[in-house]
């Protein structure tokens, strides 16, 4: 379970790190529409340019990148090869029934490869500088102009960065019971498949149990402590937009025109 | 079963920037049929340890050996089930892993999944409820809707209904009322010296050590600082206290007592029995 990367925060002191949450999540998402506005080696050498810069800024280990394209190298490889061996186009290479190696093929597969990394570079980047409960708090704050549409955006902030504070205690939670039902002779991950389902009932009920506990405790804390909706609360954290902020927008900005023109239209 | 740790290092979340070494290099028997506290400060390395005793750990480096079977960092899980027979271990608040209808069907999990029938592994889970002072009733209830006392006590009897040979227990009473403490304890000791068991026990609680342990390890930083009797290693307040750790109640008493300058205890008392027993006799002798 500690070889999860995806979804990890690393604590640092960088200027990606120091980021506003808010710029981050925006201009992430923004560079995933961009990366599909890429369709020639020159667009997407740019993309690679800013991306690998962004990962120097953050000085976050790169072996780090590598690890967060690890488990999902086979959904790459395969959705590489459909391309490679479906599409049609171009010089053709070599031809077996419905399947032929074609130029088109081969730099269709490598775009979307490229794809496939630059969006999971990007996406590790966010969360290896962003600690959860800052991305949590930029949810809320750019779901804002959503409450006139009578959406509960403080209501699903809440309950996001409970939840996002309960995943690791969880995780703990798990791998307590995991090591106590093993001494009691449970076997995890062995035997045919009903056997591993069934492996799996001890876990669960117990978990569940001390989910609903810990849910009842929790609720009763916090009323304890005053709670009564999110009408009428202040914030005790604050995120300001700072100079840092409009750079890090601009860059991405005009790396988008830039792309525009080297686009092949 | 004899335990032998050899050189055993574990490190956690290795060639990671989380990585931490929590077992240092270390060398400790727990001899057959002893009554073993493993104590220390909180991060010392006393769950690592016992996560090793029955393989759910394998050290990164040095070997374990349980009885015959030896641990090292290449054994395979599937070896490992015949170990986990013999040692069983009750985690901190053990009432965490229940999980079936009824109390019964809960105590029997284990042994059922060790091999016994159905038939034998319900009359093995009536003897633990009985021998845990789980009274009839409950039996057919679901574990969820007892007190937290018996829940701890239906978990506890999950892991004797193995009829482990090595009983390993962190913190048993953590969390308890002072009454089913020392029920609890009472019940151990009482195992320990019927049945011969091995007993390794976690604890923060100098009281318990004092009172039911033959063997003490201590552990700082993930390294054994003493491997000894109960008696020696309260033998000296100083070093207990540069190594963050507390004296038991008795002890304490009689210490401070001895600071006064008007006794002289002979033997340092360990209990509050002894403390009685030597008062008693520093007094018949005509002292202060």
């Amino acid at each position: 379970m500690n070889k999860v990367i995806l979804g990890r925060y690393i604590p640092g002191e960088s200027v990606v790190h120091r980021l506003d949450p808010r710029s981050k999540l925006i201009l992430s998402f923004f560079f995933i529409i961009v990366i599909f506005l890429a369709n020639n080696w020159q667009s997407y050498t740019l993309l690679f340019l800013l991306t690998l810069s962004c990962v120097l800024l953050s000085k976050v280990n790169f072996g780090f990148f590598l690890k967060g394209v690890r488990p999902l190298i086979w959904l790459i490889l395969f959705t590489v090869l459909l391309q490679i061996f479906f599409a049609r186009g171009g010089t053709v290479y070599w031809q077996w029934g419905p399947l032929s190696l074609t130029s088109l093929g081969i730099i269709n597969g490598s775009y979307v490869f490229c794809r496939f990394v630059l969006i999971i570079f990007m996406s590790t980047l966010l969360t290896l500088t962003t600690a959860p409960l800052e991305i949590s708090d930029a949810l809320e704050s750019l779901m804002g102009p959503l409450k006139k549409f009578k959406v509960p955006v403080y209501e699903i902030s809440l309950m996001l960065s409970i939840a996002l504070r309960f995943v690791p205690t969880l995780m703990d939670e798990t791998e307590k019971i995991m090591n106590a039902q093993r001494s009691r002779g449970v076997n995890f991950g062995e035997g045919n498949i009903v056997k591993q389902i069934k492996a799996v009932v001890p876990l669960l009920i117990p978990l569940f149990v001390s989910s609903f506990n810990r849910a009842e405790d929790l609720a009763t804390a916090m009323e304890a402590r005053g709670y009564r909706g999110g009408e009428g609360r202040t914030k005790y954290r604050i995120h300001f937009w700072k100079r840092n902020d409009t750079l890090a927008c601009i860059l991405f900005g005009l790396t988008m025109i830039v792309l525009l023109y080297l686009r092949n239209w | 079963m004899s335990i032998h740790f050899e050189k055993v290092n574990y490190i956690y979340q290795a060639d990671t920037p989380f990585r931490h070494q929590a077992l240092k290099n270390l060398t400790v028997s727990i001899p057959t049929g002893s009554y073993t506290a493993i104590i220390g400060h909180t991060g010392s390395g006393k769950s690592t340890l016992l996560q090793h005793l029955n393989g759910l750990l394998k050290p990164s480096s040095g070997s374990v050996t349980v009885a015959d079977k030896t641990i090292t960092a290449v054994t395979k899980n599937k070896e490992l089930g015949e170990l986990r027979k013999h040692v069983g271990i009750v985690f901190q608040f053990p009432e965490a892993q229940l999980f079936e209808e009824t109390v019964l069907k809960d105590i029997a999990f284990a042994p059922k999944n060790f091999g016994k029938t159905p038939a034998e592994a319900e009359q093995i889970a009536r003897e633990m409820a009985l021998l845990v002072g789980l009274p009839e009733e409950v039996l057919q209830n679901s574990p969820f809707e007892l007190s937290g006392g018996q829940m701890r006590r239906v978990a506890i009897a999950g892991i004797l209904a193995m009829k482990p040979d090595v009983l390993v227990l962190d913190e048993p009473t953590a969390g308890l009322d002072p009454k089913g403490r020392h029920e609890i304890m009472q019940m151990f000791a009482q195992l320990h010296s019927q049945k011969q068991l091995t007993i390794v026990l976690v604890t923060h609680q100098m009281d318990d050590v004092a009172n039911y342990a033959d063997h003490a390890i201590v552990l700082e930083k993930g390294e054994v600082i003493a491997s000894t009797s109960p008696q020696e290693v309260f033998k000296d307040p100083q070093w207990l206290l540069k190594h963050h750790l507390a004296l038991p109640k008795a002890t304490r008493f009689a210490y401070e007592l001895q600071q006064t300058g008007k006794v002289v205890f002979e033997k340092m008392p360990l209990t509050e029995k002894e403390l009685a027993a030597s008062l008693v006799d520093l007094l018949g002798k005509g002292g202060n």
